[in-house]
């Protein structure tokens, strides 16, 4: 570093102090746990004894811990249980939305995008009374209409799908407004020109809306990658990951090995390793994207 | 958000801090002065927040303030031990998860001035608080077991409280009244994923562990196996109703008739009046069936202990109040009646007290029936793993028990070895599992 840039940032400084909050509180509260958390899965700590240094232990312990494995499991399988629908269901309701014919736009939007600002807790509270075994609405209908009593969070077979029902609920408002906002960018022009060259709306929907969304779809798609792998709040307030290990995902499995097993290291080193498949994954859908626009 | 928890945790971490001496050496003076804070939660915060008046009487020198942030106590406590700052001067644990704290050097020393109260406590609450000889907590309340039941339903399909003795009488009076009822009326609530309170009060009950004295992994035992037995046979006859513990449906069938009895603790009753005050009087008690006639018919479940951080500065004002919350018949009396915790204190379970009728429970004098044969109960092992063994006991019996069931040996032979293998502890020699190796 040359004397002379030192000389221009000192001369720029009233710019680099207004950008500096963002920093210091990023160095204090993001960048050091981080590092630390790093160091952290090399290491054995309950947070009250003194750590232990054991290498790559951490990391080899996780080929042989089955509750992983299975949280891992489950992670794909809840993941492919609610996005596909959430999908469909939020790019439907964008394209009603976004469709000249509709009255009180608003009301819905707010409507559909409500789940997602609603409190989780009143949200179980809701769902519990739903899930009922002896006592839920469901239940109660499906008896009445002369159905077995279905056990939706009480199994382990119907658990999965009743936490997707769930999160299908809860995130497809989000995703809407997210693909009604894409909608809403593109210009009336194209439409214009393929309904002159004589597209009809399926064609203008599979080569003009389709194409077009691919952005908003990929990031939605990163949104949901993400959201399932570190999903917490759903699963610990409805099923605590029960029964058995039947809806514990990774997010919860990470908070089970932290918070009460008190296995900061171990915590570490799975989020680290997770976080970094993550990150790949991430990557391989956006290189999907460059080569579709290609 | 869960990998910023994780990260905030971690960046807690300054350890040090203001800690003074670990141990507690003196009685404290009347004159002690000082202002303590204590974290508590829901009924037991308020139970102690009554107490103040009469303590000050006392103890005219110490100020007391009760934080009660509910839920979150747990891992604040941990935080603040790990940080070395912001402990309080006195906090309330739950019995099975103070163990974890008292070898880390982290907790006050209590040996000193408590030992004196060692056989004023029944032997299985009074052991968790030691480890390798040194008192590290007090015990506070306990939660002796017995089997709910409501009046109306077992005089309707005729079936009498006082003849189930044994868990085989119980399954049988559970069939009785399925069938009697036309299926509309279960014994009792056992969920799949609701094992482990259930599961926990027979183990206790039976005599098995799951840790020997050792720490060594000690699930398959004759014991257990009696336990897991009983699961099997309730869930085979089908007197249960697959129904969560603590859900909504779970209080709202406390007013609905189809579930008869609630295998519980003592604490248990408190919140039924609380859910549902207007079945008073349809509730009657019978002690917890034997595993065969002439067997205990008591168990543990839940309880808590008071403890003193290290980092505390007013450990001697923090003593004071805690002796005279723990250790003094009235203290503890008062907050049997008003907040139905139950004295772990012996010397109060003689008390007429006792030996009055509740309304309740249909005149009934259920605070003797929970007091029998508490000195009988076992101590449990518990170590600084046992939170997370039960959890993979409890997901280990969903899985049997949606499945086929099949016979509990094999259950428990796979389960030792888990536990072996993720607690990183050897299975005890002798173990029937065969697995046990010095």
């Amino acid at each position: 570093m040359n004397a002379s840039l030192l000389h221009r940032i000192w001369a720029h400084r009233h710019f680099y102090l207004f950008i500096s909050p963002f920093f210091l509180l990023f160095a204090v509260f993001g960048l050091y746990p981080l590092m630390f958390s790093f160091y952290l899965s090399f290491v054995q700590w309950d947070g009250l004894t003194p750590m232990t240094w054991v290498g790559l232990g951490n990391f080899q312990n996780m080929f042989h811990d089955e509750i992983l494995l299975t949280s891992l499991w489950n992670t794909l399988i809840i993941g492919l249980l609610y996005v596909p629908p959430m999908f469909i269901g939020a790019f439907v309701f964008a394209l009603l939305l976004n469709s000249a014919w509709l009255r009180c736009r608003g009301l819905f939007r707010a409507a559909f995008f409500l789940p997602v600002v609603t409190p989780m807790v009143v949200v179980a509270i809701v769902f519990g009374l739903l899930y009922g075994q002896e006592m839920g609405l469901l239940n109660y209908l499906a008896v009445k209409l002369g159905f077995a009593r279905i056990p939706w969070i009480v199994s382990e077979e119907w658990s999965k799908i009743s936490v997707s029902v769930l999160l299908v609920w809860r995130w497809t408002g989000y995703n809407m407004v997210l693909m009604l906002a894409g909608l809403q960018g593109i210009s009336n022009e194209y439409y214009e020109a393929a309904r002159i060259d004589g597209a009809n709306a399926i064609q203008r929907m599979w080569h003009i809306t389709i194409p077009l969304m691919r952005p908003v779809f990929i990031f939605c798609s990163i949104m949901s990658l993400i959201g399932t792998v570190y999903m917490f709040d759903e699963v610990f307030v409805m099923t605590q990951g029960g029964p058995g290990t039947s809806t514990t995902n990774f997010g919860l499995y990470l908070f089970n090995v932290s918070f009460t097993d008190f296995k900061f290291g171990y915590a570490s080193s799975m989020a680290y390793t997770i976080a970094f498949f993550v990150f790949l994954a991430s990557l391989l859908i956006l290189r999907l994207r460059k080569s579709g626009t290609e | 958000m869960l990998l910023n928890l994780v990260v905030m945790v971690v960046f807690c971490l300054p350890a040090g801090g203001a800690a003074s001496s670990g141990q507690l050496l003196s009685e404290p003076s009347p004159g002690v002065r000082g202002d303590i804070q204590i974290w508590s939660w829901n009924i037991a915060a308020a139970s102690l927040e009554k107490l103040i008046p009469s303590f000050q009487e006392r103890y005219p020198g110490v100020r007391i303030s009760i934080d009660m942030n509910g839920s979150s106590v747990q891992s604040r406590f941990m935080l603040s031990l790990s940080a070395g700052v912001g402990a309080p001067d006195l906090s309330q644990l739950q019995a099975r998860e103070a163990p974890r704290y008292a070898l880390t050097g982290k907790l006050t020393d209590l040996t000193a001035v408590a030992r004196k109260y060692e056989r004023a406590f029944a032997p299985s609450f009074w052991d968790s608080c030691v480890q390798d000889g040194r008192i590290y907590s007090i015990p506070w309340d306990i939660g002796p077991c017995a089997v709910y039941y409501k009046r109306s339903l077992f005089t309707k399909y005729g079936i009498d409280p006082e003849a189930i003795e044994t868990w085989e009488d119980y399954v049988a009076a559970g069939k009785t009244l399925l069938e009697r009822s036309n299926g509309q009326t279960k014994m009792l609530c056992l969920a799949l994923g609701g094992l482990s309170d259930f599961f926990e009060i027979l183990l206790q009950q039976s005599g098995g562990q799951i840790f020997d004295a050792e720490g060594r992994i000690a699930l398959y035992s004759n014991e257990t196996l009696e336990s897991l037995t009983v699961i099997k046979k309730i869930m085979d006859a089908g007197i249960n109703a697959n129904i969560f513990p603590w859900s909504f449906e779970y209080f709202a069938s406390f007013k609905s008739n189809s579930i008869a009895t609630y295998p519980m603790a003592s604490w248990f009753g408190g919140l039924m009046r609380d859910y549902a005050p207007d079945t008073s009087g349809d509730w009657g008690v019978f002690r917890l069936p034997a595993f065969r006639a002439g067997g205990l018919r008591n168990s543990n479940l839940g309880g808590s202990v008071l403890v003193i951080p290290a980092q505390s500065t007013q450990k001697e004002a923090a003593w004071a109040f805690a002796e005279y919350a723990m250790c003094t018949p009235q203290a503890q009396l008062d907050q049997y009646r008003d907040f139905d915790l139950y004295p772990a204190l012996l010397s109060t379970h003689q008390d007429p007290f006792f030996d009055e009728p509740v309304p309740f429970f249909g005149g009934q004098k259920v605070r003797r029936l929970f007091s029998l044969d508490i000195d009988k109960i076992q101590t449990m092992n518990r170590t600084t793993d046992w939170m997370e063994a039960v959890r993979y006991i409890a997901q280990a019996l969903s899985k049997w028990t949606a499945g086929e069931r099949e016979a509990p040996e094999i259950v428990l032979a796979a389960l030792e070895e888990k536990l072996s293998r993720r607690l990183n502890r050897p299975v005890a020699p002798g173990s029937p599992s065969g697995k046990g190796r010095p």
